[in-house]
Order: C-alpha cells, then sequence, then structure tokens
C-alpha cells in the first residue's frame, strides 16, 4: 500500500484536507507533529517512509527536519533547500535574481546608520521586512528618515544577531491588491488578495478573489518556484499601476484555508496528486 | 473549523478559557479549532474524553 509521511505542527484546515485528499486516493498517511520529532544523526532511514511531505509551520524545525530526513535517505516535498531558500527573504531575492526572474530592487546592511544611510540615498517610501518571518509581522513603510531612525532603531536594538540583517525593498505602488499564483509542479491557480491597506497578506485581513492567471503570470511564477527549487509553493506577485510584474516572495508551506471557499481551486487534491505522482 | 455546540447525548468537550461545550464528535489530536464561544485558537490534547488546551503562541519563525 502506498504511504506518506505528513509533518506538521498543528493539524490545521490544510493539513486536515490535504490527508484528506490523500487517504481518499487509497494512501496510507502516517501523521507526525514536528515538535515530538526526535531524530538520530546518522543514515537509517527513518519511519521506513520513502516520501515525507513537510507541512511545518516552523521554518527552523522544517528546514532542519527536512535535511535530516534527505541525509536519511527520504524524498522530502519541499526539499530543505527550497525550505531554507524560501524561508529567508534574502536568500529568495538571490536564488530570484540569479535566474533573472524579476523582482523588487534590494539592498541589505547590517549596521543601523549604515543602513539608514543607504535607504536616504534610495529616496522614500521604501518596504523593510525581517529575513525570516511570515503573515506581515514586522513588515513597515518607512517613509520618512525619522521613520527609518525608529525602525531600523528597533530592529537593531532588540533579538539577536541572527535578527540583525536589514533587507529594505522597493515600495511596489500596487493597484489596491497583490498576487498569488500556486504552483504545484506547474502553475495551477492564483488568488487575487485585496485590500485598502498596502500590507496584502489574507492572514492581516486581505480580502482573497477570483484570478484567472495569465499565461505570463504563470511562466513567471514557474521560474520563481523553479529558481527557489519549489515543488509546492505559492509564488507572490506585484503588479504596478503600469502592469509591471515582479515576484514578492515564495512560499514554501502554503495557506489556502482562507481562500479556498473563493478560489475553488482543489489545492489539496492538487497536492496529494503531485506526491502521489512521485511515489509511482 | 469552528467549533459547534454539542447536540444532545454526544459526547462533550469544554473550552478551558469560556466553558463553552464543544462535540468531540470528529475531533483528532493536534487539530486545531476555534471556540465558538470566545474565539480562542483550542487544540485537541486528548478525544476520549475530550480535552481541550490554548493552543500554543505562534512563535517567531512560524507561517507560510
Amino acid at each position: 500500500m502506498r504511504r506518506i509521511d505528513l509533518v506538521c505542527t498543528r493539524l490545521r484546515t490544510e493539513e486536515r484536507m490535504i490527508r484528506d485528499a490523500l487517504l481518499h486516493r487509497g494512501c496510507a498517511v502516517d501523521l507526525h507533529r514536528d515538535d515530538e520529532l526526535v531524530l538520530s544523526l546518522d543514515r537509517r532511514r527513518w519511519a521506513d517512509g520513502d516520501l515525507v511531505l513537510m507541512r511545518s509551520m516552523s521554518f527552523t524545525r522544517a528546514r532542519y527536519l527536512a535535511a535530516i530526513m534527505e541525509s536519511k535517505g527520504s524524498r522530502v516535498v519541499n526539499n530543505s533547500r527550497a525550505i531554507a531558500t524560501c524561508g529567508d527573504k534574502l536568500h529568495t531575492t538571490l536564488a530570484l535574481i540569479a535566474e533573472d526572474v524579476a523582482v523588487p530592487w534590494a539592498f541589505a546592511g547590517f549596521e543601523e546608520r549604515a543602513c539608514i544611510s543607504r535607504i536616504e540615498q534610495a529616496g522614500y517610501p521604501v518596504v523593510t521586512k525581517p529575513v525570516v518571518g511570515s503573515w506581515g509581522r514586522q513588515v513597515a513603510r518607512i517613509d520618512s528618515k525619522s521613520a527609518a531612525e525608529g525602525i531600523l532603531s528597533t530592529r537593531f536594538g532588540l533579538g539577536r544577531a541572527p535578527d540583525h540583517v536589514c533587507l529594505v525593498q522597493q515600495y511596489i505602488d500596487k493597484p489596491g491588491y497583490d498576487l498569488r499564483v500556486y504552483v504545484i509542479g506547474t502553475a495551477i491557480g492564483g488568488i487575487r488578495r485585496r485590500s485598502d491597506h498596502w500590507v496584502t497578506n489574507t492572514a492581516g485581513g486581505a480580502a482573497p478573489e477570483k484570478y484567472d492567471v495569465p499565461a505570463s503570470h504563470a511562466r513567471l511564477a514557474e521560474r520563481a518556484a523553479a529558481a527557489v527549487g519549489g515543488e509546492i509553493v505559492a509564488v507572490d506577485l506585484l503588479e504596478t499601476r503600469d502592469g509591471d510584474v515582479f515576484v514578492n516572495e515564495v512560499n514554501h508551506c502554503v495557506e489556502f484555508a482562507r481562500s479556498i471557499d473563493v478560489t475553488r481551486i482543489p489545492l489539496p487534491e492538487h497536492i496529494a496528486d503531485h506526491v502521489l505522482g512521485l511515489l509511482q | 473549523m469552528n467549533a459547534q455546540q454539542h447536540p444532545p447525548g454526544t459526547s462533550i468537550g469544554e473550552c478551558p478559557l469560556c466553558a463553552m461545550k464543544i462535540a468531540a464528535e470528529g475531533r483528532e489530536v493536534a487539530e486545531v479549532i476555534s471556540c465558538v464561544g470566545c474565539d480562542a485558537e483550542l487544540e485537541v490534547v486528548a478525544v476520549s474524553p475530550l480535552t481541550l488546551a490554548e493552543a500554543p503562541e505562534v512563535e517567531e519563525d512560524w507561517g507560510e
């Protein structure tokens, strides 16, 4: 019988729907909570498993667990390289520009005054965000030098050395929404996320809308997914008012609970079909 | 994935924050539900009997 190991932090709507889609296809699913896993660091196979679907919400746990499981011979989806790249926005940007995928211009620095000076040269507004983080947390638009000083003072004054990275990105004047394309092997659909606020995460309250993905956006998203090595990802696109399109982020643990009723895209079924295809 | 109020006679648990009664039927360990009484995120710790706890705080590296 076909079997898949599903690793998760919590059994959220997403994981439950994916698990059910796999079960309906006659595949056994062993569920593992990431906080309960303690794995030996050797080359012995883990859980007799060949295929692992990594759905840990924790970037730290997901990338290390994926790396360990790969070293033990498992095929992990998404793989550790994709997770490590997508989970760090600086590395995501580097991977995208290496493949000439269009991104907002960006720069990074590691000291408060040097970064403020560089922001002054770039002009306002700009966007800064933690290199690790999600759901729009601590994403800030900087409109002035005094705002830059306040935000960077907080960024560099709190946390630990790994937090003291200042990623600054071009502010894109969006037409009230951003776009998300789901890539599961290939681009299979997307959503438009509309908000009066300039941050358009559905986790932050943006409203999902139907979005018929044009071929140009689908190809761009597939190129972005390939650049980070992701098989099952959500590619966030920013569209300017002039119609230019940039890749903003690539998400390796795709969430859809807030949007699936609107989009009607059967993402759990697509994910199940993709991973089962890997077993054949 | 909202918790439902329990029909008479079914196994029930209780929200640890607001004491809202929550039906056990169909629940699974590790599942996260929202309490319809107080909107708290609850984690299913056990199903027989249904035992609920406040879901862990979101950690800074959690996300997509």
